[in-house]
């Protein structure tokens, strides 16, 4: 699916920590940027010069912002490229073509308190949600976990809002449970984070009866790593593509040429469903069910690999 | 307008409690609620059971009952008037499980989502008459223990159809006046929800 | 082309509505092929296709004026026509904004937007409505900010909540429509709103379009079509009203039947709103009367295909239980049974 695209001049870039930039972008023609609410990301279509990538970041500016649209990018060690390119290559005054925002990560409406749970640079969807909240008196907890030597800048981060209700742990003591059995009806649960972090939250919610309705999470980052390269087969043009060990099955297939649907990137909105003719996938995705996992007749291009040296697919 | 198969029409689970809810809050519009509990929950998930037992005599004190804590109440309208102030300072955790006819249950489930308890939080099992609470389309009056295919409103006395398009938010069914295009052209009326 | 619009039509009592030549040409006729049956025939809603009916987000016609105050006539009737649940005021400014942006984007000679920052000012030259005020402000506007404009909009809109891998109906602008009671219905999920719908649920076209709609995407619209027919070109034909416009069901005969019998055409859009992730779900209702679609060759042959061949679930479910046969004869003696192209377009240019 590919939806309008946006052109968007860097109007700044804000170095935060080593490892941490903040892009601030506007409409190259001057205009307005379109409208988004709390939790939306925009994805980036970056041409480097051997290669393009397509990265998803959450914007970070609240959304009653309609001059700019800014992101913060973590520069991943073993990255695919994406984050490299955005640090080192892209500079001020550079146009970026851009996805209209997308959402697959919306605040609950019904909700009577908002608790959100993030770890290192999952903070990011929760920049917006912080502003909305702000502007709505909505209630909410925000519980922030990172390393020590990086509290300092997520606490800039966070310095606009109410300090009563902002938490960050930097290696101290901190009683997940204790939060979790104390919270008042009608309380949602946001998590965004590295995986360990976001399965121990969702585990620890459900241990103390939180219903799925109430459950939200977001990957960013690991889901989607390389792996051992593999050779792709799309039946119906007979193409026969090399995947390499850093990039995405579906990043080789934009690569030769193809553009199958998809939407996230993430495994999670299910939009890149392709059926598996041979071959065994190796699912990395949060769509497929277990028993589809086992059938083994379908794969999520976006994230997930082959185990098997050759896959055919019905593309 | 007569149409029948119509999925909006509320399916009921049979009582059991939910092995995932942390505390658990059954209420019924009856003297005798379900004291089966199925499959132990979770050990140390309290159990509380509220009743109605319509005795001028009775009053909201609670008793133990085995494993669980039990209260009376003189009317479903003493026992929803406490379950709002009850859920107004519970936590997520809980299970509610209304037990009773159609009405009371969606009542119960009203007052849930409310406190925005969902799906999942809330289980509903129909338990004696299949009496209705019909709404009427046309004036918005309630008409309530309606047993027949046909009724005369309560509100504007218009023969009404009763549909099987229900309202969770109203917690009634559609009642449509069945003489609409032929004024007097109104079908035999049979009990039809006993 | 400049709009001439006729604001002394009437959609009850006298019933004056008409279709122009023009306006008939451009009727967006539902079927494609001799047959009709349900599907989940769901389109992008871009610009284009088979009528100029689809050419704008929002389409406004020769009948702008009077359908806006038909509209306020039902709603000093009975304002519950307007409901909109307290949940939704993010999604009420994001329609407020996709339907202003669209109006003066579309048709700059009568509607226009100007914007500073939230301060917002907004001209309805056919309405003569000329309004400011602060965008997120309720306070600023006559009204909650979706029925403001949906006030000067054709056709009902809903308001869908996302949660819980559903679609929940809990706002809507509602008093042109087809049988289905806002008041009764709001706060459903997808498939108890569309609980009375007979067959479709059988065939699993409610479970294929909500896992559909579930991923709409913001700039992405999507559109299909639904019908049903109408006595005499009466907008409201709500339950509410049911004993006003029932009885009119009785009245169609052999003489008036190409007058009397309107097939009306909703024309449903759906766009997935920015802010507050819901959905505005757009229900346009086009009525032409059997006798103004029997001057376009084509229509008038392949509209007694298909009411001839109706299923019998669908005949009842649509209410035209006691005149479909009417329709069916007047329209026989102009089929002589030869094929027809496929798809809806008129395959002429004039009458």
């Amino acid at each position: 699916m590919s939806g309008p695209k946006l052109n968007l001049r860097v109007r700044s870039i804000e170095p935060l920590s080593p490892l941490l930039k903040r892009f601030e972008l506007e409409m190259a023609d001057g205009g307005e940027v379109p409208p988004f609410g709390p939790g939306a990301h925009l994805r980036f279509n970056l041409q480097g010069d051997h290669q393009r990538w397509k990265n998803a970041y959450s914007l970070v500016t609240p959304p009653t912002e309609r001059r700019r649209y800014a992101v913060i990018v973590r520069r991943v060690e073993h990255s695919r490229g994406g984050s490299a390119f955005m640090h080192e290559t892209v500079k001020p005054g550079q146009i970026l073509e851009a996805s209209v925002p997308a959402n697959l990560f919306p605040v609950s409406q019904i909700a009577r308190k908002h608790l959100l749970i993030s770890g290192g640079i999952g903070i990011t969807p929760f920049l917006s949600y912080l502003a909305a909240f702000k502007s709505k008196a909505a209630g909410y907890e925000l519980h922030h976990f990172c390393r020590a030597k990086e509290a300092e800048i997520f606490g800039h981060l966070l310095r606009d809002h109410e300090s009563s209700r902002i938490h960050i742990h930097a290696g101290t003591e901190f009683n997940l449970s204790s939060v979790l059995s104390s919270q008042p009806l009608g309380t949602h649960l946001y998590t965004c984070g590295p995986e360990g972090l976001m399965d121990l939250v969702l585990d620890t919610a459900r241990t103390h009866g939180w219903p799925a309705s109430k459950l939200h999470s977001e990957s960013f980052g690991s889901a989607h790593m390389g792996g051992a390269p593999f050779i792709a087969i799309l039946k119906r043009s007979g193409a026969e593509i090399a995947v390499r060990e850093d990039q995405t099955l579906l990043e080789a297939i934009e690569e030769a040429g193809f553009e199958p649907t998809n939407l996230c990137r993430g495994g999670a909105c299910g939009e890149c469903l392709t059926r598996v003719l041979e071959g065994e996938p190796e699912h990395r995705d949060h769509y497929l069910d277990e028993g589809e996992r086992a059938s083994n007749c379908s794969i999520m291009i976006c994230v997930s690999r082959a185990k098997t040296n050759r896959i055919v697919l019905d593309l | 307008m007569l149409v029948s198969g119509i999925v909006s029409r509320p399916k009921y689970e049979p009582f059991a409690l939910d092995p995932s809810g942390r505390s658990h809050l059954i209420v019924a519009d009856h003297p005798a609620p379900p004291g089966d509990f199925g499959p132990t929950p979770a050990s140390n998930a309290p159990i509380e059971i509220w009743c109605v037992c319509t005795n001028p005599r009775t009053t909201a004190e609670a008793s133990q009952n085995g494993r669980a804590v039990s209260r009376s109440f003189r009317s479903t309208a003493h026992l929803l008037d406490q379950l709002d102030k009850r859920l107004a300072r519970e936590l997520v955790g809980l299970r509610i499980y209304a037990v009773g006819i159609e009405s009371f249950v969606w009542d119960v489930a009203r007052l849930a989502r409310k406190f925005g308890m969902e799906k999942g939080e809330y289980r509903l099992t129909h338990k004696g008459s299949e009496r209705r609470r019909v709404y009427c389309i046309h004036c918005r009056a309630y008409t309530e223990d309606v047993t027949t295919n046909i009724v005369s409103c309560s509100g504007c006395g218009a023969s009404l159809l009763v549909r099987d398009h229900y309202s969770r938010r109203l917690a009634a069914f559609m009642g449509v006046q069945v003489d609409a295009e032929v004024p007097g052209d109104v079908p035999a009326i049979e009990e039809a929800f006993p | 082309m400049t709009l001439a619009f006729k604001p002394a039509e009437t959609f009850r009592k006298d019933f004056t509505y008409r279709n122009s030549e023009a306006g008939i040409l451009r009727f967006p006729f539902p079927f494609a092929e001799d047959t009709y049956m349900y599907s989940v025939n769901i389109e992008p809603h871009l610009p284009g296709g088979p009528s100029p009916a689809y050419d704008h987000a929002f389409d406004v016609d020769e009948h702008y004026v009077a359908e806006c105050k038909e509209r306020a006539i039902v709603l000093a009737e009975d304002p519950n026509r307007c409901k909109v649940l307290p949940h939704m005021t993010e999604a009420q400014w994001d329609t407020l904004e996709l339907i202003m942006e669209s109006f003066a984007k579309d048709y700059p000679e009568h509607f226009s937007l100007q914007k500073n920052g939230t301060r917002w000012s907004w001209e309805n030259r056919p309405l003569g409505l000329k309004d400011s005020f602060t965008f997120g402000d309720l306070s600023s506007l006559p009204y909650e900010p979706f029925e403001y404009i949906t006030r000067q909009a054709q056709g009902d809109f809903t308001l869908q909540d996302q949660r819980d891998n559903n679609l929940f109906v809990d706002g809507g602008m509602v008093t042109t429509q087809a049988d289905w009671s806002l008041e009764f219905d709001i706060g459903m999920t997808f498939h108890e709103w569309h609980g009375p719908v007979p067959l479709a649920h059988q065939l699993g076209v409610f479970d294929r379009a909500l896992k559909f709609l579930l991923r709409l995407q913001y700039g992405q619209p999507v559109r299909r079509l639904n019908w049903t027919m109408t006595i005499n070109p009466r907008l409201d034909t709500s339950p509410e009203n049911y004993p006003v416009w029932g009885p009119d069901r009785n009245t169609v005969t052999p003489e008036n039947v190409a007058q009397k019998v309107h097939l009306r055409v909703e024309l449903q859009t759906l766009f997935r709103l920015p802010r507050s992730n819901a959905i505005l779900f757009g229900i346009r209702c086009y009525l032409a009367s059997v006798a103004e679609l029997a001057r376009v060759e084509k229509w008038r042959k392949r509209l007694h295909r298909v009411l001839r061949d109706l299923p019998p679930e669908l005949e009842d479910y649509k209410g035209l239980t006691r005149y479909r046969k009417l329709v069916v004869d007047y329209l026989a003696p102009f089929d002589d049974g030869a094929p027809l192209s496929r798809g809806p377009q008129p395959d002429q240019t004039i009458l």
